[in-house]
């Protein structure tokens, strides 16, 4: 394994569309083979490479199944990986996400569920739209900046949703 | 020459292939070790023919260590030295205990590692000390069933036990002489047993409410991989609080003051937890104690547990939504531990899954099912391709402190094991060599909040100027949950040398004091071992000849010497009554030499027979 890419490990091409089926079906295919429990009577070395091998196969299926970790990965492989957290670059988007920040607190002052459950909904959409839009401009080095862009929005968009499933979970109190 | 068992050509025995392994369920309240016999996953009983085994240890005055049923029999006699539900306590530190809250009937000390011990007659007894013994009286047990010395062993966790919970089962079963081929989670255990009898593809969730503790996990099962979508629980939740609550209002009913003795603390439990098992049957339950007399019915019993019940739903609605499923995707709801027998309980799971749950196999035995079957995998007796993979998470978010108290995730939970997540770090003063690193599980932000796993020394790190060196500290979890780290400076490519400081765990000398102990103990199962073995060739003897005489007796033998085969054999059943070794040993070999002339006579008339056999067909040619 080394330092093949995600996608080789699964013998998939670099692309940012992806059929999640088809990847779960060549993930337990591989991880039957690489699992340390094949290796439970092996010696020591081998239980640690599988170990290893094992851990990267799992990383690699986890990266590739979310769109946004899947995005920030492509960049990555054409170009160099992204800096960490500069959405000072995106003012457009800037205003969008103080927005929703802010829907967000009254939710969860006014412990609406019925409220939350349709932000929810609308955070699946703006996630879908940004994938479309991705999709569109990865692969043309002249829109790079683009795709980058619309990366950082789709990890805020991933980090928002971890926070309303946080506020579902404290509403359930 | 031995007395031979003369088979038919084409009838020769197969050698033993087979790599023995079983599967333990270390309960709360009970434990049970199963194996795979003839194709079939089945629990092993003991002399009795009981399968359960009381997780229930009595270290008595005269040096002697009780275990099981005799032992839960006298515990409200002797509180202090009888250890029920040693499991609570596994991994568990010295303010855990009061958090606990309830009253323990024990005494504890602390030991050097501060980690509590039980002070018993015997002196302190380590919480792993004490889970030994029932593993090991498990041990004995399965290898005397099965004829033979262990591969190795699967042992069931909670799904929601962490780091020293589990460490601490691992050291338990190092103690009692086992090698554990996985640490295995007990829903998962349960999904397997019944995943296997139904062959069937698709959602599974598993509501396993033990005697300590609570777990739900949600599965998918897919063209033989099992693998965990989330799991959830509660490691301080379970039937005993059940009993509990019914001791409480016991307490109150009856006028008790709250500061009760051991002894009587025991004795409500006893009584609380048969009210509970009545009432799964009738709808009250008359109880008396002392003068005090009273009723408890039904409803009132569903309304003092209700607290605990919504506890546990709570955590399910949780597993479902870190799932990332609908209730209308799960196929089947599993139920396990003894404490799901409790009508409103079951009623609660229906409801909530909307689905009627699954209670086919004995809650009590599916796990030890579930895991013999793993174990009989992971020895390698499977065949290629059949098995199942079993794909577990880590219950709890691993982390590491960072300025101010924060926590810092780095392997979020219900990621699939194993899994391997680097950080990068660099030093604050120039010349630094060393690091300290200290890692956390929760999901709480702050580190206060959050339990402490470890502090991880990092040394030997090449000196450089402040911020230049960039330190790669991977996590590793692996297939059983525990953590390893490792370290490098990536400049140089240095490995730094990593010492673990557990939070919760014994120190090297308290281990090593232990497995001195128990190695004490293992002279006399090793002597045990060959005794066992001595009876049972001794036994195959007199079995063989008895059956030789039968046939051939009168035919091959005079009647003198059938006397002196028959008076060798009764002393050899007198040996066998002594239960000394060597003994035996002598009459087997007596046994053996004094038919010697029989088996040659048998020899030949079957040799001549056979022989005759053929001619006749030839002639008939």
């Amino acid at each position: 394994m080394g330092n093949a890419s995600h996608f080789a490990l699964f013998d998939l091409t670099p692309d940012f569309r992806l059929d999640l089926e088809g990847l779960a079906a060549r993930y337990r295919e591989r991880v039957r083979r690489v699992h340390p429990d094949r290796f439970a009577g092996a010696s020591e070395r081998e239980q640690r490479l599988a170990l290893e091998e094992s851990a990267q196969l799992n990383e690699a299926y986890q990266t590739l199944r979310s769109p946004s970790r899947r995005a920030r990965y492509l960049l990555a492989l054409q170009g160099e990986e992204m800096p960490q957290e500069t959405t000072v670059q995106d003012p457009a988007f800037l205003m969008q996400q103080m927005e929703l920040r802010e829907e967000l607190q009254e939710l969860q002052e006014g412990a609406d569920l019925g409220g939350l459950a349709a932000f929810k909904r609308r955070l699946g959409q703006a996630q879908e739209q940004l994938n479309e839009g991705f999709a569109a401009c990865w692969a043309d080095p002249l829109r790079r900046d683009e795709a980058e862009r619309l990366a950082r929005r789709m990890q805020f968009l991933d980090k928002l949703s971890a926070e309303v499933r946080q506020l579902e979970e404290r509403l359930d109190d | 020459m031995a007395l031979l068992q003369i088979a038919e050509p084409g009838q020769s025995p197969q050698p033993h292939q087979r790599r023995l392994a079983v599967g333990i369920d270390l309960g709360t309240t009970n434990s049970l070790v199963a194996a795979l016999r003839s194709s079939l996953a089945e629990s092993l009983a003991d002399a009795d023919g009981e399968v359960i085994l009381p997780s229930a240890v009595r270290y008595r005055a005269d040096g002697l260590v009780e275990v099981g049923r005799r032992a839960k029999a006298v515990a409200a006699g002797d509180p202090l030295n009888t250890v029920l539900s040693v499991k609570r306590l596994m991994g568990r530190g010295i303010a855990d205990l009061t958090l606990l809250g309830k009253q323990l009937p024990y005494r504890f000390v602390e030991g050097e590692s501060h980690m509590p011990f039980l002070d018993t007659v015997q002196g302190p007894k380590s919480p792993v000390e004490v889970s030994a013994e029932i593993l090991r009286v498990l041990r004995r047990r399965a290898e005397e069933a099965l004829g033979g010395e262990l591969v190795g062993a699967v042992i069931t966790v909670p799904a929601y036990f962490d780091e020293a919970q589990r460490q601490a089962t691992k050291d338990a079963a190092r103690l009692a002489g086992l090698n554990v081929l996985r640490l295995l989670n007990e829903p998962t255990a349960a999904a397997v047993a019944y995943g296997l009898d139904r062959r069937a593809e698709g959602v599974v969730a598993v509501y396993d409410l033990g005697g300590g503790t609570f777990d739900i996990s949600i599965l998918r099962l897919t063209q033989g991989v099992f693998e965990v979508l989330a799991t959830g629980g509660d490691s301080a939740l379970g039937g005993d609080d059940f009993d509990h609550a019914i001791a409480n209002w016991i307490v109150e009913q009856a006028g008790l003051s709250a500061d009760l003795d051991p002894g009587t603390q025991r004795h409500l439990l006893q009584l609380a937890c048969a009210a509970k098992e009545a009432l799964s049957e009738s709808s009250s339950v008359a109880l008396a104690y002392g003068p005090w007399q009273g009723e408890l019915s039904r409803e009132h019993f569903d309304a003092l547990i209700e607290p605990l019940v919504a506890r546990s739903l709570k955590a399910c609605r949780r597993a479902l939504r870190d799932a990332e499923i609908e209730l209308e995707d799960i196929s089947a709801v599993v139920m396990v531990g003894g404490s799901t027998r409790v009508p409103r309980v079951r009623q609660v799971v229906a409801e909530l899954f909307d689905h009627p749950p699954l209670t086919d196999i004995d809650p009590d035995q599916v796990v030890a099912i579930g895991a013999a079957l793993q174990a009989d995998t992971l020895a390698g007796n499977g065949r290629d391709g059949e098995e199942l993979l079993l794909l577990d998470v880590n219950p709890l978010s691993l982390g590491l402190e960072t300025m101010g108290g924060l926590m810092e995730k780095v392997i979020p939970r219900n990621t699939t094991l194993p899994v391997a997540r680097a950080q990068d770090f660099t030093t604050y003063k120039d010349g630094q060599t060393a690091m300290l690193i200290h890692v956390l599980q929760g999901e709480r932000e702050l580190v206060k909040d959050c339990r402490s796993l470890a502090r991880f020394e990092l040394r030997g790190i090449p000196p450089m100027v402040a911020g230049a060196a960039k330190i790669r500290v991977t996590f590793q979890v692996d297939a059983d949950g525990l953590l390893g780290v490792s370290a490098r400076e990536l400049g140089s490519g240095v490995e730094a040398s990593v010492q673990v400081k557990p939070s919760y765990g014994l120190t090297d000398g308290e281990v090593a004091r232990m497995l001195k102990d128990s190695f004490e103990h293992a002279g006399g199962d090793k002597a045990a071992r060959m005794l066992r073995e001595l009876q049972v060739e001794a036994q195959r003897l007199l079995e063989a000849v008895q059956a030789a005489l039968e046939v051939d007796g009168e035919a091959l033998l005079s009647s003198e010497e059938r006397v002196a085969i028959a008076a060798q054999m009764q002393a050899l059943r007198d040996a066998l009554e002594a239960q000394d070794g060597a003994v035996i040993e002598l009459h087997t070999r007596r046994l053996a030499q004094v038919t010697d002339a029989f088996a040659a006579r048998r020899m030949d008339a079957s040799v001549k027979a056979a022989l005759a056999g053929r001619r006749l067909n030839e002639i008939e040619e």
